[in-house]
């Protein structure tokens, strides 16, 4: 399959065979056409969208290459990757009936397959519902019972998980595992959140098959799914993929075996620090780098260029005590119906009227400080965001600071330009030569000068959401970004290099507040969390003793991934010995900025792993500890199975 | 304005079949094309306001609120009109002239806006979209495809205020503040706002028309779920409400008040 006019195909031999009850996991970093093939199969690609393809496509046994969407359909279940945009119909019963009605099920059936739909994607209490109230999590689980409705010979998912919380993870996998073994369905599955679906099976809660797809579009392996994540995991790791947890440990120190591993926990030990004499070195800073880090790097002009790399963490610097943004008893509702909506910055309107979601917010944001606000789907935190933005009235109480910067989670909602370049030029201030100082630093620094004279809507999710970012970051005059949801749907590449944005703003003087499920990428750049749950904020603090809290995470509906759990209660528990010499090192001023301050171990870890690209994807190559962090501080060539080149030499650009 | 989102409230003008709703108000509309006087379609519209307030059990401030467009449009109609149309001149001051044939086929131009206006709003107030379809499809005989493009549609128009006001905040981030502290919002502003919302609207008309397609919308045969049944009451319904509406020309023709469009000439 190729776009008019290019000569490189989109995606190129790719051959692939489902039997019934079999299912199949596609997995490739952005942009390898994980999306078009499952077009090529439902047939927009080529009924609907003018690309040029060839090939052919056999449903339950039919040739359907000549059949359009609709006729398919007969045989085909679809869960595709915008969930707003499936949903037609007013009420979630009808919404579930449409495809009920469109083959042809007799009424007086249709309401028992309404329910048969709901309760197996675990959406049976949403059956009344109005379409328009429900939130991104119910509207992807109602989507995947529309599916269902029909019984399909084959479903294929789109990223069903994006916006689900751990509960709605599980529904979904047990939807997909019913299905296998009533052995009548193939189920096809394109998804990131590989860790999150695999549970505490790791890759044997995977679908049993998996095809990767290189960037080029072509198949780089096919087969029985461990097999294919474990001779490959180091190919996909440097690609970008998120892979489950056992793969991305075996890629990145060569062992398998995943937690339970002792190889693997001694690696991940020593890179807390943990080990006396270790030595290893705070990664304030780290950047998406496979097969090498730069942390001899600071002498590096390219690192220097970043203009950010004081390695000063937060409650070090002399600015550390200033509070940015401030919110007193703040009442946090979107406004009632018929209210006007808020105009612009200026919280003029004395009393307005909102529905409140949460009473009595207090918070501050300190500069140098990354915060994460935590909690269940619906809790309020999109809207207190907004609030604190001044984007929405509060009903009552204050903020104060100065005016803030923030990013939305749709990046495209934000876009006014018609050219990358320009688009990050909106709103600056200044002259001519101090604009395009600042849109070139901002297109480096976010990996964007690639595409600087695209169309921002014509750009790939990731690079949306790098866009957004660097367009907004670039209002130097702003010390507060305020972010929603920044690392939502982004493959490992976007989700590390956005972490690291974060972590050099604060680095900058900056203070970061941002919303976010994923608790390791929380762990990993947050300084601090704020929960909110039942309408409040039931926790504020330093993130890894509010994470180790049971009942906060219990009431805002969290659950610690495997890694996070485990090193909360090894490294943690073991750094209690180390407790006194740590309070005396923090106790210490710091003379210099750039001196190694006491990074929790965790975190450690955590920034390590991020940082980290593949070892060689064979374990006996890199048995040799030493041998290992010798290839992981010097920028080492890099393993012969790995991306190509482009990639790398932009990464360490 | 915001047209119901949420499930239509039950009422007896709810309950009636939506094919004879819409087919009723377009006989009202063409009759009163035709009635140029102020005094029949004022009639029209207080008769069809008391009668949308009590049947479809709507709460007067939605239905005020409903109605200001229509309002707007009237006085646009009545002024143009007034100030305007050659005639009997009433009075003048410099350029401004108000002349008697102005003001009677102003005042009836706009009356006959408000009568449309009150019955249009009184069937979208009282109609859900899926029995409207539903019912169009099964009574009128319009085809499954279109019935449901047109609903999507429809969904996608309910959702386009919210992702108004989420563009124009978005915007509102970035842009240059006034003196007073509040942003700048120029006619660009609002273009390229109005620009964006016209590029997310056309993407997801595309998603929805293939999320459409793959579940099967255009096999045939299909089924209805919820048939919509054209019942007696529903003829009474359509019977009352022409009855009226010759009733009130009727009288007004008797009394000498109705006027044809003679009166343009």
């Amino acid at each position: 399959m190729r776009a008019p006019g290019r000569v490189d195909p989109l995606i190129a031999d790719v051959s692939l065979q489902l039997a019934a009850g079999e299912r199949m996991l596609v997995v490739g970093p952005s942009g390898s056409g994980k999306s078009s093939l499952l077009q090529v199969l439902t047939g927009v690609i080529p009924f609907s969208q003018n690309l040029e393809s060839s090939g052919e496509v056999h449903l339950d046994g039919v040739e359907v290459s000549d059949q359009p969407v609709v006729q398919r359909s007969r045989r085909l279940g679809v869960v595709a990757q915008d969930p707003s945009a499936a949903i037609c119909l007013a009420r979630v019963d009808e919404e579930v009936a449409l495809p009920l009605e469109n083959h042809g099920v007799a009424p007086g059936q249709i309401s028992g397959r309404i329910d048969e739909a709901l309760a197996r994607s675990d959406a049976s209490a949403l059956r009344e519902r109005v379409t328009g109230s429900l939130s991104g999590g119910e509207v992807q689980r109602v989507a995947l019972a529309a599916a269902l409705a029909a019984r399909p010979a084959v479903l294929l998912l789109d990223e069903p998980t994006s916006m689900l919380d751990p509960a709605g993870v599980r529904a979904v996998r047990r939807a997909v595992d019913a299905l296998a073994d009533e052995g009548r369905t193939a189920v096809l599955l394109v998804e990131h959140r590989l860790d999150e679906i695999a549970g505490a099976d790791g890759a044997r809660g995977l679908p049993e098959r998996t095809v990767a797809l290189d960037a080029q579009g072509r198949v780089l392996a096919s087969g029985p799914t461990e097999q294919v994540l474990s001779e490959h995991a180091g190919t996909l790791h440097d690609g970008g993929c998120w892979l489950p947890l056992d793969s991305e440990l075996l890629a990145i120190t060569g062992h398998p075996g995943g937690l339970d591993s002792p190889a693997v926990r001694a690696w991940l030990r020593e890179q807390s620090g943990a080990v006396a004499g270790a030595g290893v070195a705070d990664p304030v800073v780290f950047e998406w780098a496979p097969g090498a880090r730069h942390g001899d790097g600071r002498s590096d002009a390219a690192v220097r260029d970043r203009g950010a790399d004081r390695a000063g963490w937060p409650h070090e610097g002399p600015q550390g005590t200033d509070v940015l943004l401030s919110a007193r008893s703040l009442i946090v509702g979107r406004p009632a119906p018929g209210a006007r909506a808020a105009r612009g910055f200026a919280r003029r309107r004395r009393a307005p009227v909102v529905e409140p979601v949460l009473r009595d917010v207090d918070l501050e944001l300190r500069a140098g400080e990354v915060v994460a606000l935590l909690g269940a789907n619906g809790s309020g935190k999109s809207t207190l965001l907004l609030t604190l933005a001044g984007l929405l009235p509060a009903g009552g109480g204050s903020v104060t600071g100065p005016r803030p910067s923030m990013v939305f989670q749709n990046p495209e909602l934000q876009f006014l330009a018609h050219r990358v370049r320009d688009e990050i030029a909106v709103g600056l201030t200044g002259g001519p030569d101090r604009i395009d100082e600042i849109v070139d630093r901002q297109l480096r620094r976010h990996r964007l000068e690639h595409v600087a004279d695209r169309e921002p809507h014509r750009l790939s999710g990731g690079e949306k959401r790098r866009l957004s970012l660097a367009a907004m970051l670039a209002h130097d005059d702003r010390p507060v970004l305020l972010a929603d949801e920044p690392a939502f749907g982004l493959d490992r590449r976007d989700t590390v290099a956005t972490a690291a944005a974060f972590r050099r703003e604060a680095a900058a003087g900056r203070g970061v507040l941002f919303s976010g499920h994923d608790l390791r990428f929380v762990a990993t750049v947050a300084d601090r969390v704020i929960v909110l749950a039942d309408g409040a904020v039931a926790a504020d603090g330093p993130t890894l003793p509010v994470l180790q809290d049971a009942h906060v995470l219990r009431r805002a509906g969290l659950e610690l991934p495997p890694l996070i759990a485990w090193l909360l209660a090894e490294v943690e528990a073991g750094a209690e010995i180390d407790a006194e010499a740590e309070a005396e090192a923090e106790a210490e001023p710091e003379p210099e900025p750039e001196a190694e301050v006491a990074l929790p171990g965790t975190v450690r870890v955590l920034r390590a792993l991020y940082a980290a690209g593949s070892t060689s994807p064979r374990a006996d190559t890199a048995d040799d500890p030493g041998a290992r962090k010798a290839h992981q501080t010097a920028p080492a060539a890099p393993p012969p199975a790995s991306t190509p080149s482009p990639r790398r030499s932009e990464a360490l650009r | 304005m915001t047209f119901a989102a949420a499930p239509i409230p039950d009422s007896p003008l709810a309950r009636r079949n939506p094919t004879v709703k819409l087919a009723v108000l377009f006989v009202v509309s063409v009759a009163l094309l035709f009635v140029l006087d102020p005094v029949t379609p004022t009639a029209i519209y207080l008769l069809g306001l008391s009668g949308v307030l009590l049947a479809g059990r709507l709460p007067g401030r939605t239905v005020l609120r409903a109605q200001l467009p229509f309002w707007a449009f009237a006085f646009g109609v009545f002024s143009v009109n007034v100030l305007s149309r050659p005639g009997t001149v009433l009075w003048q001051e410099g350029l401004l002239r108000v002349t008697v044939e102005g003001l009677t086929v102003g005042a009836a131009l706009a009356a006959r806006t408000l009568a449309i206006g009150i019955l249009a709003v009184g069937f979208v107030l009282t109609t859900d979209s899926l029995r409207l379809m539903t019912s169009l499809h099964q009574n009128a005989r319009l085809p499954a495809r279109p019935s449901y493009a047109l609903m999507a549609g429809y969904r996608l128009l309910q959702l386009l205020p919210g992702e108004w006001s989420a563009i124009r905040a978005a915007q509102a981030v970035r842009a240059p503040l006034r003196g007073d502290g509040t942003v700048r919002a120029g006619p660009s502003a609002f273009g390229r706002a109005a620009f964006a919302l016209l590029v997310l609207a056309i993407r997801r008309g595309e998603r929805m028309a293939q999320s459409l397609e793959s579940r099967g919308l255009g096999l045939a045969p299909r089924t209805v779920w919820h048939p919509v049944r054209l019942r007696a009451a529903d003829l009474v319904f359509a019977g009352a409400v022409l009855g009226v509406l010759g009733a009130v020309i009727g009288a007004a023709g008797m009394l000498g008040l109705l006027a044809g469009p003679g009166v343009l000439f």
